[in-house]
């Protein structure tokens, strides 16, 4: 089977499932405007402090709601020994992993894309002018966390305990792109100019390089068995 | 039958613990009672003989693991996981010690018990992925799955440590200039020499401590496969035809 079809038809196959179910994004979505809720509880926030803080507190509300999500990604496939079907179709395996990784990104950026008007209404921020930049970060950002996210799914679907695994092992990987991420949003929300924070959108950029290819290189390991 | 590499570990490893007894006992005359006290830090400089070689020996335990994680999914030999396991252990606790030894040495020195300097935070992620590593292996319960998830884990928590690194000295230097630093620190033999002693000592108490543990692994698999056997032995003559036939 050709390498493309197989990215496309499993991640159009977690596509129409999701759509049917609406079990991952609805609940990515309810966890994240809890968390947005506990943290405008947690700090007493003015306009000045909001936007110091602001960017830390929308990455720690993605990463925990995308951690939700990525968990979900490989548990689903344990109805109807799904994931037994895909470890033995003749399919490569690393076009498995593109097209779950497609799929988790995917929804990921979707909630992402509902939650942040939320961040602008309850901390009022303004943020016409950098849309466009805010959007490529977060799109950098999240196929960051995702890239490993998506393996360790894989992984943590046959251990026990897997939801405290799943974040136990992405998040200290996930370092360098929770600093980068925020380093950057804060940097647009603040409307400084691109000279400032630019590298740190080339940092993600190399994180996400570097990990999507060892994460496609690893995931034969993890799914063959 | 015992491995190969098993029986070498057997026939070397009185000398290496040996050999790091003698280095650690030198080292630690020299560094504690023949080495000046620091024109600027007073007697508190000795912990460095300690502090540093522990940080050293935990890089050289990841890197251990690295290498053993590699080899083990290229020939998929079981001892060589039970000497990623034993790596994988001793390079969390030499970190551990690295950082308690670290904070201890910057409670005097930079008058704070931590600060989010990049060596720091690299190796309390190190630490993090170490032990996430450890946990990782208790939760799966097919051994030869464990062991392959567990070296894929290594090799990419490896590969992050460098831009984790990386991203935290960014990340600080943009924000302020490190008013504390460790470099710049020129040393005289005196200091040199114990500090060297002591590195061989500890990477040889570290390679020491891996054969003993990798044997322990190893046996422990063993024992548990004897067992398995034996309980199967034992419920197929009981599960027969009832008559005691095991011989």
């Amino acid at each position: 089977m050709p390498f493309f079809r197989v990215i496309r038809w499993v991640a159009w196959k977690d596509l129409v499932s999701e759509i049917r179910s609406r079990e991952t994004i609805s609940s990515m979505f309810f966890f994240a405007l809890i968390v947005i809720l506990v943290f405008s509880f947690s700090f007493s926030m003015d306009q000045e402090a909001a936007r110091e803080l602001i960017a830390g507190i929308i990455w720690v509300a993605f990463a925990f709601t995308g951690i939700i999500g990525l968990g979900k990604s490989f548990a689903a496939e344990l109805q109807n020994d799904c994931l037994e079907h895909l470890q033995i179709s003749p399919a490569p395996k690393g076009a498995v992993y593109l097209g779950k990784l497609a799929a988790n990104l995917l929804f990921m950026l979707v909630v992402e894309v509902i939650l942040f008007p939320m961040f602008v209404i309850f901390f009022n921020l303004d943020v016409v002018e950098e849309l466009p930049l805010l959007l490529l970060i977060f799109a950098l950002a999240t196929l960051g966390l995702s890239t490993v996210g998506t393996l360790f799914s894989a992984m943590t679907v046959h251990i026990r305990a897997r939801e405290v695994m799943l974040p136990i092992l992405l998040l200290p990987l996930a370092v360098p792109v929770m600093i980068a991420a925020v380093e950057a949003t804060r940097g647009a929300l603040n409307g400084l100019p691109l000279s400032l924070y630019g590298n740190w959108l080339q940092l993600l950029a190399v994180f996400d390089v570097v990990f999507t290819v060892l994460s496609f290189w690893a995931f034969e390991w993890i799914i063959d068995s | 039958m015992i491995s190969a590499m098993i029986k070498w570990m057997q026939r070397y490893e009185g000398w290496v613990g040996g050999g790091a007894a003698a280095c650690l006992i030198v080292g630690l005359y020299l560094g504690l009672v023949a080495s000046p006290p620091d024109y600027y830090q007073g007697e508190v400089v000795r912990i460095m003989y300690v502090h540093v070689p522990l940080a050293q020996t935990a890089m050289l335990a990841y890197s251990v693991l690295f290498g053993g994680s590699l080899w083990y999914l290229w020939k998929r030999d079981p001892v060589v996981d039970n000497m990623c396991h034993a790596a994988a252990g001793l390079s969390a606790f030499f970190t551990a010690g690295a950082l308690i030894t670290g904070s201890i040495w910057a409670k005097p020195t930079w008058n704070t018990w931590w600060t989010w300097d990049a060596r720091l935070v690299s190796f309390a992620v190190m630490f993090l992925i170490l032990a996430g590593y450890l946990m990782l292996r208790t939760f799966v319960d097919d051994p030869e799955r464990e062991a392959r998830y567990a070296a894929v884990l290594a090799i990419i928590g490896f590969a992050d440590l460098p831009i984790v690194h990386f991203s935290v000295e960014w990340w600080r230097t943009l924000h302020q200039p490190l008013s504390i630093s460790m470099r710049g620190v020129s040393m005289s033999g005196e200091i040199l020499r114990p500090l060297i002693i002591m590195g061989i000592g500890f990477s040889a108490i570290f390679a020491y401590m891996l054969m003993v543990r990798t044997q322990m692994l190893y046996l422990r698999r063993l024992l548990i496969a004897k067992k398995g056997r034996l309980l199967s032995q034992a419920h197929l003559s009981t599960a027969g035809s009832g008559s005691p036939s095991g011989t």
